[in-house]
């Protein structure tokens, strides 16, 4: 199991207590204090799986604004691929060209490329299906419902687009 | 209001029916997979956006709109997950499509 940090269990206190006062509603202080006890318990018990590098990055202003705007980017991505996406399924599902392509990836530290992996995945179209290092360079393996490109660097910018340098501004 | 909720709820359902599509005529099951995603995200954006803006003015109550909100962002962050372990795991048991792929770097690394 791994150590409990007292910044990393007061940031997954925040987080719990934000979480309990959202989905109640209710600004008892009954409510609240219930809310602070089932937050501080959960906080000791998971801060250590939950957090690993430094618990208060994000409340720097200036990096919480990059992940704001990262929502945004990321929501026009979503809207640009879902549109695309829909029309192949309408038109009659032939226009598909699949594949899996290895692309580089320039983000250091578990969370950026979690976060990145994950943007891929939800973004249809793009599924990724593993991250593997070689070299001394992080790759990902993507399954591409449309290749339209099979050299490495090309391919990475047309699937990345935009969300790499979102992501690097919120934790580099 | 009232018109923007149903035109979000009509987004919705035009992205549902368009993933549902997809699911049932893409030729393997990577492409079905990548079909799904499409009702996961603007399909379930439409409707539970639809749902909060009633519930925050047509219904006047503003937790359960907040509730709604909380499904869409629990969905969204479990959804990739899920999908890449399914992907992974089907392409790890032998499930390739019929057809050849374009290009496979996976199977070329991996598979010798």
């Amino acid at each position: 199991m791994p150590k409990t940090k007292v910044p990393a269990v007061i940031s997954t206190f925040c987080l719990c207590f934000l979480f309990w006062v959202l989905l109640t509603w209710s600004f008892t202080p009954q409510e609240m204090i219930a809310g602070a006890v089932v937050s501080l318990a959960a906080a000791l018990f998971t801060s250590g799986f939950f957090i690993h590098e430094n618990a208060f990055r994000l409340a720097n202003p200036v990096r919480f604004g990059a992940l704001i705007a990262y929502v945004f980017i990321f929501l026009g991505e979503l809207v640009k691929a879902n549109l695309d996406v829909a029309r192949r399924c309408f038109g009659g599902c032939r226009e598909v060209n699949p594949g899996i392509v290895k692309v580089p990836v320039e983000l250091e530290g578990d969370y950026a490329q979690a976060m990145l992996a994950n943007s891929i995945t939800l973004t249809p179209g793009t599924i990724t299906l593993d991250i593997a290092e070689q070299d001394g360079k992080t790759w990902y393996y993507i399954h591409w419902i449309d290749v339209a490109e099979t050299d490495r660097e090309k391919a990475g910018k047309i699937i990345k687009g935009r969300l790499e340098k979102g992501i690097r501004r919120i934790w580099q | 209001m009232r018109i923007v909720i149903d035109i979000l709820l009509a987004v919705g359902f035009v992205f549902a029916l368009a993933g549902t599509k997809g699911i049932l005529q893409m030729p393997d099951t990577f492409c079905r997979m990548q079909a799904s995603t499409c009702i996961t995200t603007l399909g379930t954006a439409g409707v539970i956006l639809g749902g909060a803006l009633y519930a925050f003015f047509v219904m006047g109550s503003v937790s359960t709109g907040i509730k709604a909100l909380f499904i869409g962002l629990l969905i969204i962050t479990i959804n990739p997950i899920g999908s890449h372990a399914i992907a992974k795991g089907a392409y790890k048991n032998g499930v390739r499509p019929d057809k050849e792929m374009e290009i496979d770097d996976y199977g070329r690394d991996f598979n010798e």
